[in-house]
């Protein structure tokens, strides 16, 4: 899926982040977790909408799950041009064991929360 | 009871944990909940089960809704399986419901399917539209004791409402 470019000044520090990454493993099991996209504009951002949309598209389709960071990026890079772009996702335990990836350039992930948000 | 013959109890209750491949289902599916025997009915004792992945749609719109869950019951002869429940509470993951329709569905599927003597679900669902919903079902056997703790915990219900709950 292509997200649609929106204009941006340049050099703004741009970080996104969701709860609500949901993708489903090799085994058919939902796999949840949060995901954290963080890069300077060189100019351009890509539309919200959009990227709601293409996370909701992930609900469906199995991936394994060190291989979402660089969904997501590759996703991101087909569609806008940026600087230092990085991808982390945090996956929920499995089997008692939690996991994190991430690719492209190394940032830390802001944790932001909503006080009503229980997670 | 000793070992074997509990182990061989337990074998003969519940058919998913441990069958080697789980089949998942994305639709409302209750017949996957499962349920084991109490061995102490004699006792008066909580189980709390917290789901905090639940997801369902929006019956309206098709969009993600997300919550946490929190099952607390008071088991009388038969109590449910954790892994039939997950994959019952996966199995809401395409269909489409409200938030106070889908505590109450799940609470009233958990009481036909053991007939505790207390349970309730409550929902935590994240905001939409800047508003999180939280639910709350209840169900009391009909004994004194069992409604008196249904009435004490409805009437007592957020109290602080500063706080989430």
């Amino acid at each position: 899926m292509k997200l649609t470019p929106l204009h941006v000044t340049k050099e703004t520090n741009i970080q996104y982040l969701s709860h609500e990454l949901l993708f489903l493993a090799q085994s058919g099991q939902p796999y949840r977790g949060s995901v954290y996209i963080n890069f300077t504009s060189i100019g351009e951002t890509f539309d919200l909408l959009d990227f709601k949309k293409y996370l909701t598209s992930l609900r469906d389709k199995k991936f394994n799950a060190e291989d979402i960071a660089f969904e997501v990026y590759e996703t991101i890079t087909k569609s806008i041009q940026t600087k230092n772009l990085g991808v982390i996702v945090d996956l929920t335990a499995r089997g008692g064991i939690q996991q994190r990836l991430s690719y492209g350039a190394e940032f830390n992930a802001v944790q932001k929360e909503n006080i009503f948000q229980v997670r | 009871m000793d070992e074997k013959n509990y182990k061989d109890k337990r074998a003969k209750e519940v058919t998913q944990l441990g069958a080697g491949h789980t089949e998942y289902k994305y639709e409302y599916a209750p017949e996957l909940l499962e349920t084991f025997e109490n061995v102490h009915p004699e006792m008066d004792y909580w189980v709390t089960l917290n789901a905090d992945e639940f997801t369902s749609l929006c019956p309206k719109t098709n969009q993600p809704d997300f919550g946490t869950l929190i099952i607390n019951y008071i088991p009388d002869v038969k109590m449910v399986e954790s892994k039939s429940l997950k994959l019952y509470l996966f199995s809401f993951m395409n269909s489409g419901e409200f938030h106070e329709d889908v505590v109450n569905k799940i609470g009233k599927d958990l009481v036909a399917l053991m007939q505790p003597k207390y349970l309730e679900v409550i929902g935590l669902f994240y905001p939409r539209g800047n508003i999180s919903i939280h639910p709350t079902f209840s169900y009391a056997k009909n004994e004194d004791k069992y409604k008196e703790i249904e009435k004490y915990r409805f009437l007592n219900r957020n109290l602080n409402p500063q706080r989430v709950g």
